[in-house]
């Protein structure tokens, strides 16, 4: 495999592998906080729902990344 | 909405009130006070009354929790003296009370001697043995699986502190743990006490009843007990079971009858009057104030009278919403009535989320095969559930859904995936497992159309009021429309030339943005720009779906067994199916909520609630809705 792949398919890992992580993080900060927030007022379950939802546009914009990526470079 | 004010003769207040409630369409407000107008307030028996009257509810309340479920009332029944319903109610609730506080007793114990359960096994042929004699304290101890090195270091402390004087029982359990009985002269108790909590090992106390009893016989007792104790509880069962047929549905018809009442008194207290005439004020949807007024006209009987109050001597923050949609749209108010309610007079969502929800779903979950069967479920929930409840909404929203589902499936050629493409379905528009760019350039296309329709409908709204911000809002929306074409034209997918003119056009209307919506306006531009790429999570969220099909589906060649590999195929494809429904779900909820309803919706509007009779499901139902 040419080096130039490697780095094709390495770059495509990172873009969707970096984002997830920091979704990750957000929403494993936003999990416990949103959990606390329902067992007081059940009718905040939109609410947290948005707000759990709101990280994962890192992963996705990633994933769209990565896959311009691949494309482009014609992996 | 209409404000009405309600005229007629002091001595029929209660009468027309009860013609009010059988109606059910005023909101009750409280009506502005004057010199001549005073509040009806209640006399000292009244308020006695109302407090003999809040018992019974809370005491039915408290019957009707307890038994689980509330049955329907009967249609038709023997009205109760106030007395006897609060008779029935207090023993119903009493009665259940006690039984609720034997059953936790009951499941406490069994909780408690289900700790014991390793000694049963460990020891059952212990029998009459030297541990029980008077003057030892035995202790009761669980050792974790693997614990071999705690039992010699304690075996070892124990020997150091007590010498010869101890005696140290293990036997493995059946469920691999150790269960070990510790007998020591009740005078090194104490020491024996300390060593054990030092080694880090628990001692399990014993119930009250057992205390003063030997080790085998404990068991034997504890091992009864355990076998009692299911029994003892299906009796429970049993009788709240029975309080349940004999009084559940008394109990339903006096709460419906007492809370009825309560509204009825408690409405009193909204009335003002003057020496002779009582006034009362509310809500009134415009649509049914004819209706209402001949109706309570026949049933108030003459002196009584009807006024609009005019729109000028009130204002919209103060006013009740009530959703109206045509019969197709209806089921989508469920997904407008997650949000705080739209204020009045401003723009109700639900046509749009009607039109753009079930097809967005559609476009991301897209397969005719996981499209027939979301449409099964939600016709069996259909089938299965209550007219006018969320229940049924979310089914008719499925269905929708499913639809959709079903139509674009045929459009990408995909049942189950790509097992489409093996039985001859070809893809009408593109095949999502190979045209990302295709399918990247629909969903933001369909953001592109989502959020301008969102910047149009909020400059529309505007335009009644601020006509200057309106302007800014419709300039917002045709800038973002520059912005895509010249974006299309520079990457060759409209003719070259268009680049120029529509890069300065772009650059004309900003100033005009700037104008109408003040000067940071381009923030927000750019963060528009951010809702329309927000789309893409249509693409991504769809190809996820279609690429798990097809791994389901080359699961079937993937194992040596055909058998097995269809096996696994079936559950990835129920996994994929569940992720399929509830992953659009959020991500289409949230490109509502978040990127269109941002566009617009001016949330804090309060529920419309008519002044009628009491029904507990329709209760459940504004609770649920706060």
């Amino acid at each position: 495999m040419q080096l130039e792949t490697v780095f094709l398919y390495l770059s495509a890992a990172l873009a969707v592998g970096i984002p997830a992580l920091a979704t990750a993080w957000a929403q494993s900060r936003i999990g416990p906080a949103a959990a606390a927030a329902l067992a007081e007022k059940p009718e905040l379950t939109v609410t947290v729902v948005l707000l759990i939802a709101i990280p994962e546009t890192l992963a996705i914009l990633g994933f769209v990344i990565a896959v311009l990526i691949l494309m482009q470079g014609g992996g | 909405m209409s404000r009405i004010r309600m005229l007629g003769p002091r001595e029929r207040l209660q009468s027309c009130l009860g013609c009010v409630q059988d109606v059910g369409l005023v909101q009750l407000i409280e009506p502005v006070e004057t010199e001549s107008l005073t509040p009806l307030g209640l006399s000292v028996e009244q308020e006695h009354h109302m407090r003999s009257v809040r018992k019974v509810v809370e005491d039915v309340d408290g019957a009707l929790e307890l038994l689980g479920a509330t049955p329907d009332p009967p249609k038709t029944a023997e009205a109760l003296p106030l007395a006897k319903a609060a008779l029935i109610a207090g023993r119903s609730r009493r009665r259940l009370e006690a039984l609720e506080e034997k059953r936790l007793r009951l499941e406490e114990e069994r909780a408690l001697i289900l700790k014991f359960r390793p000694f049963f096994s460990a020891f059952r042929k212990i029998g009459d043995s030297g541990l029980d004699l008077d003057g030892i304290r035995v202790f009761y101890l669980v050792l974790r699986e693997g614990g071999e090195q705690e039992l010699r270091r304690m075996r070892a402390a124990l020997r150091q502190a007590l010498g010869d004087g101890f005696e140290l029982l293990s036997q493995p359990s059946e469920s691999g743990e150790s269960a070990m009985l510790l007998a020591v002269p009740t005078a090194d108790a104490a020491k024996a006490d300390q060593l054990l909590s030092e080694a880090g090992v628990q001692s399990l106390s014993l119930p009250d009843e057992f205390e003063e009893e030997g080790v085998s016989s404990t068991i034997r007792r504890m091992q009864a007990r355990l076998d009692e104790l299911p029994q003892a509880l299906a009796a429970l069962d049993r009788e709240r079971a029975r309080i349940a047929r004999e009084r559940g549905r008394q109990l339903a018809w006096i709460q419906a009858s007492v809370r009825d009442h309560l509204a009825t008194v408690e409405a009193m207290d909204k009335a003002v009057v003057t020496p002779r005439a009582f006034v009362l004020e509310g809500w009134v949807p415009k649509a049914v104030q004819a209706e209402l007024e001949r109706k309570l006209g026949l049933c108030c009987g003459p002196g009584f009278e009807i006024e609009t109050v005019s729109s000028e001597d009130w204002s919209g923050d103060t006013v009740p919403v009530v959703l109206k949609n045509p019969r197709l749209f209806r089921p989508f108010e469920t997904i407008t009535r997650m949000m705080p309610l739209p204020k009045y007079g401003t723009v109700d969502p639900t046509p749009f989320v009607a039109v753009f929800f079930p097809m967005f779903f559609g476009i991301v979950l897209g397969d005719i095969g996981y499209g027939t069967i979301l449409a099964a479920v939600s016709l069996i929930l259909r089938l299965r559930s209550r007219a006018d409840t969320t229940l049924r909404s979310i089914s008719e929203i499925g269905l929708a859904c499913s639809l959709f589902a079903i139509i674009f499936g045929f459009l990408y050629g995909e049942l189950f995936g790509d097992l489409g493409h093996k039985i001859g379905l070809h893809p009408l528009i593109f095949n999502r497992e190979e045209a990302f760019f295709p399918f990247l350039g629909l969903a933001i296309a369909l953001g592109l159309v989502h959020i301008v329709v969102g910047l149009l409908v909020g400059a529309v709204k505007m335009f009644r009021g601020d006509k200057r911000r309106a302007i800014g809002k419709g300039m917002a929306a045709v800038m973002v429309v520059l912005i895509a074409l010249a974006l299309m034209a520079a990457f060759d997918m409209l003719p070259t030339r268009f680049f120029t003119p529509l890069v300065i056009a772009t650059l004309v209307a900003l100033p005009v943005l700037i104008i109408g919506e003040g000067i940071l306006a381009p923030i927000e531009f750019v963060s528009t720009l951010g809702n329309v790429l927000s789309y893409a999570r249509i693409m991504a969220v769809g190809t996820a779906s279609v690429m798990m099909a097809v791994v389901a589906n080359r699961m079937v060649g993937a194992f040596g067994s055909v058998l097995v590999g269809i096996l696994f195929a079936l559950v990835f494809h129920l996994i994929n199916f569940i992720l399929g429904v509830f992953s659009p779900t959020i991500h289409v909820l949230r490109l509502h909520y978040v990127e269109f309803f941002g566009k617009f919706y001016s949330p804090g509007g309060a529920q419309y609630r008519p002044f009628r009779h009491w029904s507990a499901r329709e209760s459940a139902s504004d609770e649920r809705s706060e």
